[in-house]
């Protein structure tokens, strides 16, 4: 079946055809291109220079590199697991029954960014219960908390790019039930959506410093700032090992997300939301 | 195929579309009501469907006819009234155990999955095996025409296509009845005609039992065995389409169906009216006496050319083997008249004519005030 449904959509993906920019336009372009390219590549370089080939081997070595990097992907697959379990049953509820509340839902899924994380964690600490105080899932729980603006968006843009009833109702009339629904209708035509969720979530969780080191942990990014105290040249490499694994892997995640969304004719996966052109109201 | 017939429908193997459902399902609608808010989306709506027939709901939109889909198909209750299939009450099944096979108004397949995943999902759900599940996935794209795109997704099909693969897919399952919610209202006029045909000549093949909701009169008239007018949440009058244009029991029937001349006439004693200078009798529905509309269509007007008459020609138009002749009579009413073709040619533009009414007896409905 894939490889005939893939075999029918090969070349089917309409060619982007851009129309030649003015010269003028053109050379601004470049301008732009070149200068943003070098405020964002110069301090990477320079960061490779200071660290030297040599200290990326050392990186693995050194003590708490492992465990310290265990913590961060544990809390980061928990995280994402939690906010999409939260997440996509209750953005699907209040898109079928409850669309009123949308705004509402936006609006209060936008906290977290509006209230400081030192606010935030200090409140946490505060009544968090004794079972979870010093467990990681405590600290996951906060990151569920922080990823929810990002993972609500991206599912909320993937859910208005379908006609949510229709399907739903079409899959019920064809003796489907809620859970054949969710898993076989909805999640796969959501598949981008998560996928951008899923990575936000990730990214956030593998850089957050501020609540886990107040908290006490020992999360990459924590053992990275903790170790630049003694080696410097040590920490930048596992600063740049890390900026590279995530950048990697978000674009693994685009790359898989676009083929995909190119065979059933879903929109680009960008990293906040999915968005298809809309062709009516809903 | 009296009981509730989930599992069995779906495992009675058998070349779909060779012999259908013997004896078909029988539903009734019994004084259905449902609310919204203060609007009354229903008020008391009754109608009985004989197995294998196809009754369409014409009516404008907001009459409440869409409602009365979505209660039979179980996606929306009914505040009173029930819904019976062959004789049992369904009004506590779920949508997804009714074996009601529906096609929405907007495109509905699932954009994962090509065309004949989409049409063998229902079977799917049946737990119809894969090898069985294709092979009649494959015919039911074959039956609407669509074998060649059933690799395809929805988002490469046209929007005719996507119906009809939406069509043999809730035919797939082998409905009880089924449920068309407008299904051709966002396809272009050519491919409406042809679709209306496909489906028409598909449920009198199948037998299935169906419900279709539309606006466009014509659809309905032309596919349908019966037409079920609604206005108000309220069934006007069913009735097979040429008694309906020819027999309407109340104004809006006969106004809402066709085209309809208002003549302003005089309501007698004794169930006369006058108008256009003469006396019919009225039948139907009356109103109280005094001044009133008498209610003609084109095609039941005479018109001859003579000097002075009534009337000026205004407009000529022609539909074919009829012209319909724009006629403005008196006292600022403008009628129009069908006549043959090949008569028409007197009729020009400015041409004086006599209308008159022909001695039948008419319909009447209270004066309209403009």
């Amino acid at each position: 079946m894939a490889t005939l449904a893939e075999r029918a959509s090969e070349g089917i993906a309409p060619p982007r055809r851009r129309k030649a920019a003015p010269l003028g336009v053109s050379i601004w372009r470049w301008v732009v291109l070149l200068v943003t390219g070098a405020y964002f590549l110069i301090p990477l370089w320079a960061a490779l220079r200071f660290a030297g080939i040599g200290a990326f081997g050392s990186v693995v070595g050194e003590a708490g590199f492992t465990s310290s990097l265990a913590l961060s992907v544990r809390l980061a697959v928990i995280t994402t697991l939690l906010t999409i379990a939260l997440i996509l049953p209750t953005a699907v509820y209040v898109h079928l029954r409850l669309p009123k509340l949308r705004r509402l839902l936006e609006g209060i899924t936008i906290l977290p960014i509006v209230i400081p994380p030192v606010v935030l964690i200090v409140g946490v600490l505060a009544i968090a219960p004794g079972i979870l105080k010093g467990t990681s899932l405590l600290l996951a729980l906060v990151y569920v908390v922080l990823a929810m603006p990002f993972a609500y968006r991206a599912i909320d843009a993937g859910l208005r790019a379908l006609d949510l009833k229709t399907i739903v109702e079409a899959s019920n009339s064809l003796g489907a039930g809620w859970g054949s629904t969710l898993w076989r209708v909805i999640l796969p035509n959501l598949r981008t959506a998560l996928l951008s969720a899923t990575v936000l979530t990730v990214a956030l969780v593998l850089g957050e410093f501020t609540i886990a080191s107040l908290d006490l942990y020992q999360t990459f990014p924590v053992w990275i700032y903790v170790n630049s105290q003694t080696s410097g040249q040590v920490s930048v490499a596992a600063s740049l090992l890390a900026l590279f694994v995530t950048w990697i892997f978000l674009l693994a995640i685009t790359v898989v997300g676009s083929r995909q969304s190119r065979k059933t004719g879903g929109g680009e996966v960008t990293l906040f939301s999915v968005a298809r052109t809309e062709t009516r109201g809903d | 195929m009296t009981t509730n017939t989930t599992g069995n429908a779906a495992t009675a193997a058998g070349t779909i579309g060779q012999a259908g459902r013997e004896g078909g399902t029988s539903v009734l609608l019994r004084d259905l009501t449902r609310a919204f808010g203060a609007t009354r989306a229903l008020d008391g709506l009754s109608i009985e469907m004989a197995p294998g027939e196809l009754v369409a709901l014409l009516g404008p939109s907001g009459c409440g006819k869409t409602t009365a889909l979505r209660i039979v198909a179980g996606f929306e209750t009914a505040d009173t009234g029930s819904v019976l299939v062959d004789g049992k009450d369904i009004s506590s099944v779920p949508a997804a155990r009714r074996d009601m096979g529906m096609v929405f108004q907007s495109y509905s397949l699932f954009p994962n999955m090509s065309a004949l995943d989409n049409v063998g999902f229902g079977l799917r759900m049946r737990k119809i095996g894969a090898g069985e599940r294709r092979k009649r996935a494959g015919d039911l794209l074959d039956m609407v025409g669509l074998a060649p795109q059933a690799s395809q997704y929805p988002h490469q099909l046209s929007g005719g296509q996507q119906q009809r693969v939406a069509l043999a897919r809730a035919l797939a399952i082998e409905p009880r009845v089924l449920l068309l919610d407008e299904p051709l209202s966002a396809l272009d006029a050519k491919v409406r005609l042809q679709l209306r045909e496909q489906i028409r000549t598909l449920q009198q093949r199948l037998g299935t039992t169906t419900l279709f909701v539309t606006h466009d009169q014509e659809e309905a008239l032309s596919m349908a065995d019966r037409v079920g007018v609604m206005s108000n949440g309220r069934l006007e009058q069913i009735a097979a389409p040429d008694a309906l244009y020819t027999d309407p029991a109340t104004a809006f029937v006969a106004e809402f169906v066709g085209v309809m001349n208002r003549i302003p006439g005089e309501l007698q004693a004794g169930d006369q009216v006058t108008a256009l200078g003469g006396t019919l009798p009225v039948r139907g529905h009356r109103p109280k006496e005094g001044a009133v509309d008498v209610l003609v269509r084109p095609e039941g007007l005479r018109l001859e050319v003579v000097e002075n008459g009534n009337g000026i020609v205004t407009t000529r138009t022609f539909l074919g083997s009829v012209t319909r002749v724009g006629v403005q009579l008196s006292g600022d009413v403008a009628v129009q008249v069908d006549r043959p073709s090949a008569e028409a040619a007197a009729l020009a533009p400015g041409a004086s004519v006599a209308v008159s009414l022909p001695a039948q007896p008419v319909l009447v409905a209270a004066r309209r005030v403009s």
